[in-house]
């Protein structure tokens, strides 16, 4: 209950803040713009780190009037509990955004959106859009994937090499001055 | 037995047509070999090497960050580890061939044997080679087992022989020429090391030394950068081997610019 309402004191008190200041709340209006969001055909069913994934959108103007300057745009995030985070892309795609000058009534624009998968985890993409005339963002539905982890190198395949070999050597080194000081 | 009497002992006994020379060569090349391989201080430098490459390989299982990468770029990476040891190895066994026994006093007695400049030259390289020979079969363990998909691996192991191989040789005979010349291992392994260090940044730089003019320039004069180039070509790119054959012919022109200043500072040694 408290911290009820203690939300509420705060929302109230943003909101007289806000009223004070004169910067009144955005109210977004409704967007023209849709989204269509599928992962490509090609994708792999359980994709691993190293695999790369695709998604394709389909951007459309649903208003009666042209839509200047539009940009969209590509998100991902890790939503694994305790790893929450929005993920730099800069290693993930080099495909990050595309920009229209103009978009008739009823006019769509097909993307594909490849990327390159870096890190084991479960993810959103999210593609979004603005234009130039437009108050608020549209966001495309989420598609959610997750990549299953791929060692890089095996450890049943390193740890005998890596630590039987100093071994071996270290073994012959102590059996040969042993042998030499027997014989001295 | 000095190495000296070794050599006469040999020259006296062998069965040979031109026993001297070529005996004396085997006998240098068995007793510089030796020394890095059956002694102990040879033995820990063995014991060193496989140290370095069994420490990479486990911070290649544990570290999370590094398997980001391919299992072609970990082959590749420890490939070039191989080299810059064997060079380092080359480098330092060079330096002590001549610089050495002039310190130790025992290049007047070496040169007093019953055997040519070119003969001793030989020894000393063959003794490299079984020593570069040595470090190389103890590196395939490691190239197998950091290599688990297989992807190119027999191509790693065919571009450290056919590229690696050269290169090694070329920073020993560099290492014996400037020894003779200089006469002092500590002035000439520094040396050697600054150079092996400029040499090898292409393996900590990566391909990014080829953006600027400079470094592309270096890039094609280094046999350093020849070496790892190729290896990227064949292990990264699944390239063919007939493919590097402009990387093999730089490589192969230091080799012999190397072996030729050897043969020089080796001929202008004096008793």
């Amino acid at each position: 209950m408290t911290t009820h309402s203690s939300k509420g004191c705060s929302a109230l008190f943003a909101g007289l803040l806000l009223v004070a200041t004169g910067a009144l709340p955005a109210v977004a209006e409704t967007s023209t713009i849709s989204i269509a969001i599928s992962p490509a055909t090609a994708n792999v069913a359980s994709p691993q780190m190293g695999d790369r994934l695709a998604f394709n959108t389909v951007i459309r103007n649903t208003g009666d009037k042209s839509i200047d300057g539009l940009i969209a745009w590509i998100s991902l995030v890790q939503i694994d509990q305790g790893k929450e985070q929005p993920i730099d892309l800069e290693d993930w795609s080099a495909h990050k955004a595309i920009s229209r000058a103009s978009l008739k009534p009823g006019e769509t624009i097909s993307t594909q959106w490849p990327m390159r998968l870096i890190q084991s985890g479960h993810y959103r993409v999210v593609i979004s859009a603005v234009s130039r005339e437009g108050s608020s963002l549209t966001p495309s539905p989420f598609a959610d994937f997750v990549v299953r982890s791929k060692p890089v190198v095996e450890s049943s395949r390193v740890l005998p090499v890596a630590l039987g070999l100093p071994l071996l050597i270290g073994m012959s080194f102590i059996g040969w001055r042993r042998r030499g000081r027997d014989a001295g | 037995m000095t190495i000296h009497a070794t050599i006469k002992a040999a020259s006296e006994t062998s069965p040979f047509r031109s026993p001297e020379n070529m005996s004396a060569i085997g006998l240098i090349a068995r007793k510089e070999a030796g020394e890095i391989i059956v002694s102990h201080r040879g033995r820990a430098w063995l014991l060193a090497m496989v140290g370095v490459l069994s420490g990479f390989s486990l911070l290649l299982v544990g570290s999370t960050e590094l398997s980001l990468l391919d299992n072609a770029q970990v082959v590749y990476d420890m490939a070039g580890i191989v080299i810059a040891l064997g060079a380092l190895l080359a480098l330092v066994v060079g330096s002590d061939a001549f610089a050495g026994e002039h310190e130790r006093g025992s290049l007047t007695p070496l040169l007093l044997a019953p055997v040519s400049r070119h003969g001793i030259l030989a020894g000393k390289i063959g003794g490299q080679m079984v020593a570069w020979a040595v470090m190389f079969i103890l590196s395939l363990p490691y190239l197998w087992a950091v290599g688990s998909t297989g992807q190119n691996l027999f191509g790693a192991i065919l571009g450290l022989a056919l590229f690696g191989t050269p290169v090694v040789l070329a920073f020993g005979l560099f290492s014996m020429g400037l020894g003779a010349r200089l006469g002092s291992v500590r002035a000439t392994m520094m040396t050697m090391l600054v150079v092996l260090l400029l040499a090898a940044s292409p393996l900590l730089i990566g391909p990014s030394l080829r953006q600027s003019t400079l470094g592309s320039w270096f890039d094609a004069v280094n046999p350093f950068s020849h070496a790892v180039n190729a290896l990227d070509a064949m292990i990264i790119d699944s390239l063919g081997v007939a493919a590097q054959s402009i990387h093999l012919v730089a490589i192969l022109a230091w080799l012999f610019f190397a072996l030729a200043y050897a043969v020089r500072q080796t001929n202008r040694l004096v008793r």
